[in-house]
């Protein structure tokens, strides 16, 4: 707490204060964007951040995660759509608000509640990261390669239906990035051709697989109308009474802060999870359940202030131990690697005065979200309007340019399309991206983890004692083995279902 | 054969052939981690053979045919915006490619009035990156004859 304090003042600065409220708003128009994923507008920023300093880039990035969470509740209490899994649970009670003529009570609701469960899971954040990041200054390389390979058990299981073609997609991801060089020996792997030559850096990488499926998307929801668009009347004065309205909503707004930040220190579980369980948790709690579900502003609340919660203590093990509890999350991993910042406890000591100016700056990204999203409410409808001819083109171009600028390779373009038309065609038979970039990213610490152990065991104790023994290691098989159990139980339970149905 | 059996068939197929590829790499060193990779791989994409074998998935609910003529030509587009973007630069071959996007995809709904429209944004959109990208951020982007 006292280094947050220390560096506090740094997110202040006239330079950072623009980054962040222009993260804020873009977060929040690009959230709202039907057909735009926050992922996949975290991963366009990441090569704009290149040019910027670190503690600047990543105060852009959280500033956008921050606000697109927050932005997709507006598609949903408008239109019916959510702008990202995190805001289902908000349009169950948002859009018939909305169809009832309270749309811009429920978005004032929808905002005021993520702050308040926003600043609740920040200090969650501040609370537990630096004590966690301690403890992995434990981990030896055996420990090091299971992290990496924990995060990628986690992400396939999150991110699939499947937990096996979840686990391809990450092997793929870690094959992929031994293409190039090794770096130990330094002799070609996997250079097919010459635009291998260099291997896959991290932004292609990260733009192919979220943007260019994205643009296909687009092309075939082309000419498809939203039916289900509402009326937006903003009236005059109802700020004040909102606020005072939503701050009396104790028990909905504690049991979704609390909940959200619980769900968002476990990797995986993401933003989806909280909204709906909160909503659940307080449906119950309610003394009037059968008024959820048909415009309850208590529903908005628990909602929104879960799937906010999550923000902070979904970074708590990605900063800490690497393991994003996120998609969006592994983009920002991208995002720090690409500045030369390693998650662990060297990011809290050598990189302590941009670690915490992030830290500090998602405070206040909290706070301006919440201010620029009721600011922006009345505009909202502007974005949803834009057509998907133009997204196609627009989000083509930036993504051009996001990849060729980072090392000015045409390579990298051809690279970033290629793996982005494969990843569209993957996800057409039930793959994702995110296990694919996870292992990207996390390729090069699990293989050089992987061959240091090597080393380090046939000189001592053997390759099997030395990766299979000692309690660290014994820890993170068994949270790996129960990743891998529990998303298994998942398709099991569904394939019950699917046979109770009939199927 | 379901589709996650047929999957499984081409990754574990994918997997044969990639090991095969190993024996290129000159350093034998060099090829163990991608080799852990390739077995685990195989593995999984067996379990997935089998697993799309036993187990019957929930089909897909019939929709909209795909549009593959529209998935080909977008796919075409883009390939052609690239090979213009090194001749004619980043900015001239931007503006061509919104314009063929807007006018080609679009043509169904084009109106006189809405041509305008997408003429006047196209040019909007470039003149944006080119302030932001020149300068603001004053980063290189693809030069061309004109830019």
């Amino acid at each position: 707490m006292a280094e947050l304090i220390q560096y506090f003042p740094q997110a202040l600065t006239p330079m950072n204060l623009l980054v962040l409220v222009l993260g804020v708003i873009g977060g929040l128009f690009l959230g709202a964007t039907p057909g735009l994923s926050p992922t996949m507008a975290v991963a366009l920023l990441v090569p704009f951040t290149f040019y910027m300093a670190p503690d600047a880039g990543l105060i852009l990035l959280g500033a956008v995660y921050t606000a697109t969470v927050a932005g997709g509740a507006i598609s949903a209490i408008l239109i019916n759509i959510p702008g990202a899994p995190a805001n289902i649970a908000t349009l169950l009670d948002g859009y018939p608000m909305a169809q009832q003529g309270h749309s811009q009570r429920a978005l004032y609701i929808c905002f005021i509640s993520s702050l308040v469960g926003g600043l609740f899971g920040m200090l969650v954040m501040v609370l537990f990261t630096p004590p966690l990041a301690r403890i992995a200054l434990k981990f030896g390389p055996s420990e090091m390669f299971w992290i990496a390979i924990f995060g990628i058990t986690v992400m396939a299981g999150l991110a699939s239906g499947s937990i096996f073609k979840g686990l391809i997609g990450g092997m793929f991801g870690l094959l992929v990035s031994t293409i190039g060089y090794s770096p130990i020996l330094g002799v070609p792997r996997f250079v097919f051709l010459d635009v291998l030559t260099g291997g896959v850096a991290i932004v292609p990488a990260l733009i192919g697989l979220f943007a260019v499926p994205q643009i296909f998307s687009l092309m075939e929801g082309m000419g498809q109308r939203v039916v289900s668009q509402v009326e937006y009347k903003p009236r005059r004065g109802i700020l004040l009474k909102t606020i005072i309205e939503n701050l009396k909503m104790v028990k909905a707004l504690s049991i979704g802060s609390v909940v959200g930040s619980i769900i968002g220190v476990i990797p995986g579980a993401g933003g989806q999870v909280a909204g709906l369980i909160s909503y659940d948790q307080v449906r119950k709690f309610s003394k009037n359940p059968n008024s959820f579900g048909r415009g309850n502003p208590q529903g908005v609340a628990a909602a929104e202030s879960a799937n906010n919660a999550m923000v902070g203590p979904s970074l708590i093990p990605l900063l800490t131990l690497s393991v994003p509890g996120s998609p969006t999350a592994a983009v920002l991993l991208g995002g720090l690697l690409i500045h030369g910042l390693f998650p662990g406890p060297d990011l809290f000591r050598s990189h302590a005065d941009v670690t915490y100016t992030f830290i500090g700056s998602l405070v206040l990204a909290q706070v301006a979200m919440c201010v620029f999203g009721i600011m922006m409410s009345r505009y909202s409808y502007t974005v949803m309007r834009v057509p998907n001819l133009q997204m196609i083109a627009a989000v083509t171009i930036l993504a051009v340019y996001g990849t060729y600028s980072v090392q000015n390779s045409f390579d990298d373009v051809i690279v970033m399309f290629a793996l982005g038309t494969l990843m569209y065609l993957g996800r057409k038979v039930g793959f994702s991206g995110a296990p694919v970039v996870l292992g990207i990213i996390l390729g090069p610490i699990a293989e050089d983890n992987y061959l240091k152990g090597k080393m380090i065991a046939e000189t001592d104790v053997g390759l099997f004692s030395y990766f299979f023994t000692g309690s660290i290691n014994i820890i993170i098989i068994l949270l790996c083995a129960a990743s891998v159990a529990y998303s298994i139980f998942g398709e099991i339970k569904a394939q019950r279902k699917f046979k109770e149905a009939g199927g | 054969m379901g589709r996650d059996a047929c999957v499984g068939a081409v990754c574990l197929a994918g997997s044969g052939v990639l090991y095969c590829t190993l024996g290129l790499i000159e350093d034998e060193r060099a090829a163990i981690f991608p080799r852990v990779l390739i077995v685990a791989m195989a593995v999984l994409s067996a379990l997935l053979l089998v697993q799309g074998l036993l187990l019957k998935r929930k089909a897909a609910a019939p929709g909209r045919a795909y549009p593959w003529g529209r998935f080909f030509f977008l796919f075409g587009l883009i390939v052609a915006y690239f090979a213009l973007m090194e001749s004619l630069g980043f900015y001239v071959s931007a503006f061509l490619f919104f314009l063929a996007v807007a006018f080609i995809l679009g043509r169904a709904e084009l109106t006189g009035r809405k041509a305008g429209f997408r003429v006047l944004g196209s040019a909007i959109f470039v003149a944006v990156l080119y302030v932001l990208f020149n300068l603001i951020l004053v980063v290189q982007t693809p030069r061309g004859l004109l830019f």
